[in-house]
């Protein structure tokens, strides 16, 4: 298993002009790691809906990449979407999911299946034409380049070791841009990021 | 006045208003605007699994700035609600939701019984669809056929002007 800095910190170092898309347990590390106005929290927002918006961020915007980092709860919230976001083509959406089996923000309940569930399986069932599974920090380090390179969707499930974030607020209390103002502000700010560039 | 409702019409005014992607799912009521959406091309037609997922994707796609609208049954709007409160509302996006109304012929009568909710005349989901907008305080106007052009352009001026979502009621087959 990785731990949540194994999995964001080359990211973050390999990370140019892709849009990032959070939610859950990695919405503050991401955000004390990039301070970009392409970062986009899914956080004070609707829980298992963060892969169908990046899906909307990526048809919009076909030039760019997308990366969307799920949480495995969230993920089994709408299953449904990995068959959307193939039957979409959507080739510059790499969709990563943070397998920790557990719902994180309310103290590391078990998920359903947990310990059980094969998501790669899931997005190769699904039509996904990429699809990797990781476990191991140096070996994900090493694919990762191509991983944001490749035509896509690309699916990534990724084991992490569950972590302790608690319930994420917007505002002044919180250290990351992205989550010190509201959702809307940051909505509104990010569109105009994509749009005017 | 006749109800005609014709699929030309709506999907000539969706273009006039600058719409990029329609996103959402057939019912009986759409059935014949998909189709001519699958054929036209334009706007773009994004087929999804649930209607809630229809409002964050349509969400994302504003995010990344294209003018897209929903079009789900109402059924589909009570399944979409925390995503419409928590991507579309909360994120204060100008989007036009383009709902069907299933039951709408029943609301008279059966429909304003006590039992509308279970009783076989009625069809409940049309009795739970105008309080249900009214409790999320969603602003509805209806589209009733192709005189009402004009409503459906007031509706995307709302949208623009107030950054909010707005529903449009569809209570007649399209034709």
């Amino acid at each position: 298993m990785l731990t949540k800095e194994e999995l964001l910190e080359p990211l973050a170092k390999l990370r140019t002009d892709e849009i990032v898309i959070t939610c859950m347990g990695v919405v503050r590390p991401w955000g004390l790691l990039s301070d970009s106005d392409l970062d986009f929290a899914s956080a004070d927002s609707a829980m298992g809906h963060t892969a169908d918006l990046a899906l909307g961020v990526a048809l919009a915007q076909p030039a760019r990449r997308v990366v969307c980092l799920n949480g495995d709860g969230s993920m089994l919230m709408s299953l449904g979407t990995l068959a959307t976001i193939v039957d979409a083509g959507a080739r510059n959406l790499t969709l990563v999911v943070v397998v920790n089996g557990s719902y994180e923000i309310t103290g590391n309940q078990k998920v359903p299946g947990e310990g059980a569930l094969d998501f790669a399986a899931m997005a190769r069932a699904a039509g996904f034409p990429n699809v990797y599974a990781f476990d191991e920090s140096t070996i994900y380090r090493q694919a990762l380049p191509e991983l944001l390179r490749e035509t896509g969707p690309t699916f990534v499930s990724v084991s992490v070791v569950p972590g302790s974030e608690g319930p994420i607020s917007r505002g002044r209390a919180e250290a990351s841009r992205y989550l010190r103002t509201s959702l809307r502000d940051w909505s509104h700010r990010f569109r105009r990021a994509l749009v005017d560039s | 006045m006749t109800m005609v409702s014709t699929a030309k019409v709506l999907h000539n005014a969706l273009v006039a208003a600058g719409v990029s992607h329609v996103v959402g799912l057939p019912d009986n009521t759409s059935a014949a605007f998909f189709e001519r959406l699958a054929g036209e091309g334009a706007p773009s037609l994004l087929r999804v699994t649930r209607e809630g997922e229809a409002v964050a994707l349509a969400s994302g796609l504003w995010l990344g700035g294209a003018s897209p609208v929903v079009l789900i049954q109402n059924t589909g709007l009570l399944e979409s609600g925390d995503s419409l409160r928590g991507t579309a509302v909360r994120m204060g996006v100008p989007l036009v939701c383009l709902v069907t109304y299933r039951g709408y012929g029943k609301l008279e009568g059966p429909g304003s019984e006590p039992d509308a909710m279970t009783r076989a005349d009625a069809d409940s989901v049309a009795v739970v669809t105008e309080p249900t907008l009214r409790a999320w305080r969603l602003p509805y106007v209806f589209y009733r056929g192709d005189h009402d052009v004009a409503t459906l352009q007031s509706a995307f001026l709302m949208a623009a002007k107030e950054s909010r979502p707005v529903v449009v009621l569809i209570p007649n087959l399209l034709e």
